[in-house]
């Protein structure tokens, strides 16, 4: 019954591999949707719940974006099972953190290597969470101002006037200030 | 500080790629020979590269916590949280192994099932086949096709085309042969074992019990001395000793055997089953007991089993004589008390048989 609504929801691997590579929401949606009930299937039966899923899912499909976006991807398993893999992995990891017992897990799918994925993976959450904290730590209104200018592409005369500026050479000035206090918070972190 | 700025400024636009071809080529120069400012711009690199990856994971997780809740998570979890039963749960783990055990013993029932069939199917083809045999079988009677040569003929200027064995049953000339003999008849002649030819005629046909009477009606017919056999009345038993003299070939050959069944082919009731040499040409030909009683006629034998061949039971022969006006018989053989050639040997016997047993010769 499971396995009926899997097939008839997900998208094929080319689907999801293409629709990524050019940003396609609807793909990554159907992705998510698609696979999530075999990670909850596994994560509920391995001593976790929805909400463990849900963190761990989040993480596996996160790798397989960017996996895709880096450019070389390569598709040397399903999709199916790359990511009840990575999945499988990184719970078990977590599990490991935990000190619970990791020995007899239940798996329900065949299981691929993705350690050199996970490590990459790894390495990028640690900026992840750095970043995140440093961010945290600046404070409003440092935090929009660097946001909008980095992540949300603002001009400086947007956030001039966003933020009420009377000039852009006071919002750079503002800017500079921010992003040296962040820098300063991320690189020292 | 606005030197900073305008510094920061310009390793931004470098990185972000804004700067025309002649400026980032003095930039280049610059960050070639200024070891602060490359580090500078590696850093910033780095945490810009940071912090767009930090803006992509967010935007993605804020897309997935979307996609996350239009999903019944609650209805899912409980659909698939550990079942308390084990068989469930051992189904769900090994589902694929499952899978392939199961469709692999449907593979090997089938097999086994469809080579079973096979066999059956052969079985019946088997039986199918023999009947067809058996139909042949009955078709095949002994009928012998004569190639004979010119010098056996009298008179008769073609060869006769099928060849069988007959035996007197009157001195006055009638004879008992196979109806299938004289079937195609247009004419039929006979051969005695001295080689002297009459012409007969079919006087009674009985194609039930296969049984045919013949009577010389050939005007150098001489009436032949008494006849020293008699019939049989009652059944003979099983294992009973029983020969015949028939014309396989131009003379008369003997053949001995005993009788194997009481019921002939396909438990025909009107005939014996006798183990003994046969060939075409012997059909008609009587079947005699230790004794010179006459028990049978020859008729046909079954291709498919060794040494089965089938004799119509003397009875019927009587039964034929009686269909034909008593007057007109004579003198006729009759179920002996006491048989004149009971006590003498086998070769005494053929001896005094070999004159009533005659070739037929069918023209057609």
């Amino acid at each position: 019954m499971v396995s009926n609504k899997l097939s008839d929801s997900v998208p094929t691997d080319r689907e999801v591999v293409l629709g990524i590579l050019n940003n396609s929401e609807d793909a990554l949606n159907k992705l998510y949707v698609g696979y999530f009930p075999m990670i909850l299937q596994f994560i509920i039966n391995n001593n976790g719940d929805e909400d463990d899923a849900k963190d761990v899912y989040q993480e596996a499909i996160i790798i397989l974006y960017n996996k895709i976006k880096s450019g070389d991807f390569e598709l040397s398993s399903k999709l199916k099972t790359y990511i009840y893999s990575v999945c499988r992995r990184i719970w078990l990891k977590k599990l490991a953190q935990q000190s619970k017992k990791t020995n007899n897990v239940s798996d329900f799918e065949d299981v691929v290597s993705v350690e050199v994925d996970l490590e990459y993976h790894e390495e990028k959450d640690l900026q992840f969470e750095k970043m995140g904290s440093a961010l945290e730590n600046l404070g409003e209104p440092c935090k929009t101002i660097i946001q909008d200018f980095y992540i949300n592409n603002l001009s400086m005369q947007d956030i001039c006037e966003k933020f009420g500026y009377t000039n852009t050479d006071n919002a750079k000035t503002q800017k500079y200030k921010c992003l040296q206090r962040l820098k300063k918070l991320f690189f020292q972190s | 500080m606005r030197n900073d700025i305008e510094l920061d400024a310009i390793i931004e636009d470098y990185l972000r790629g804004k700067l025309t071809a002649a400026e980032a080529e003095a930039f280049d120069k610059l960050r070639a020979n200024d070891p602060v400012i490359d580090h500078k711009v590696v850093a910033h690199k780095v945490f810009m590269d940071a912090i767009k990856q930090y803006g992509k994971v967010l935007s993605l997780k804020e897309q997935m916590d979307r996609a996350h809740a239009g999903i019944d998570v609650a209805a899912l979890s409980e659909e698939l949280r550990p079942h308390p039963s084990f068989i469930i749960n051992m189904w769900r783990k090994n589902k694929s192994a499952m899978a392939i055990a199961a469709s692999f013993i449907l593979l090997t029932i089938f097999s086994i099932y469809s080579i079973q069939h096979n066999t059956l199917q052969n079985g019946s083809y088997e039986v199918m086949r023999r009947e067809i045999t058996n139909i042949k079988n009955s078709q095949n009677k002994l009928v012998r096709t004569i190639n004979s040569s010119p010098k056996t003929e009298k008179g008769h200027v073609r060869s006769a085309q099928f060849g069988g064995t007959g035996f007197a049953l009157t001195a006055n000339g009638y004879l008992c042969t196979n109806y299938h003999v004289v079937r195609d008849a247009d004419s039929v002649y006979v051969q005695n074992n001295k080689g002297d030819s009459y012409k007969v005629k079919v006087v009674y046909r009985d194609p039930q019990y296969d049984i045919a009477i013949l009577k010389i009606i050939d005007e150098s017919f001489t009436p032949l001395s008494a006849i020293p056999y008699k019939l049989k009345k009652n059944s003979i038993g099983m294992g009973e000793n029983v020969y015949t003299l028939g014309y396989p070939k131009d003379d008369a050959v003997l053949g001995e055997g005993y009788i194997s069944s009481k019921t002939g082919h396909v438990g025909d009731t009107t005939q014996y089953q006798v183990s003994i040499p046969i060939n075409p040409g012997n059909s008609g030909g009587p079947l005699l007991d230790n004794y010179g009683n006459i028990i049978g006629v020859i008729t046909a034998k079954e291709n498919q089993v060794d040494g089965a061949t089938f004799a119509i039971k003397s009875k019927y022969i009587l039964e034929a004589l009686n269909a034909i006006p008593q007057d007109s018989l004579g003198k006729k053989v009759v179920f002996a008390k006491k048989n004149p050639l009971q006590g003498l040997n086998r070769t005494k016997q053929i001896d005094k048989i070999e004159n009533y047993v005659y070739m037929i010769k069918v023209y057609n």
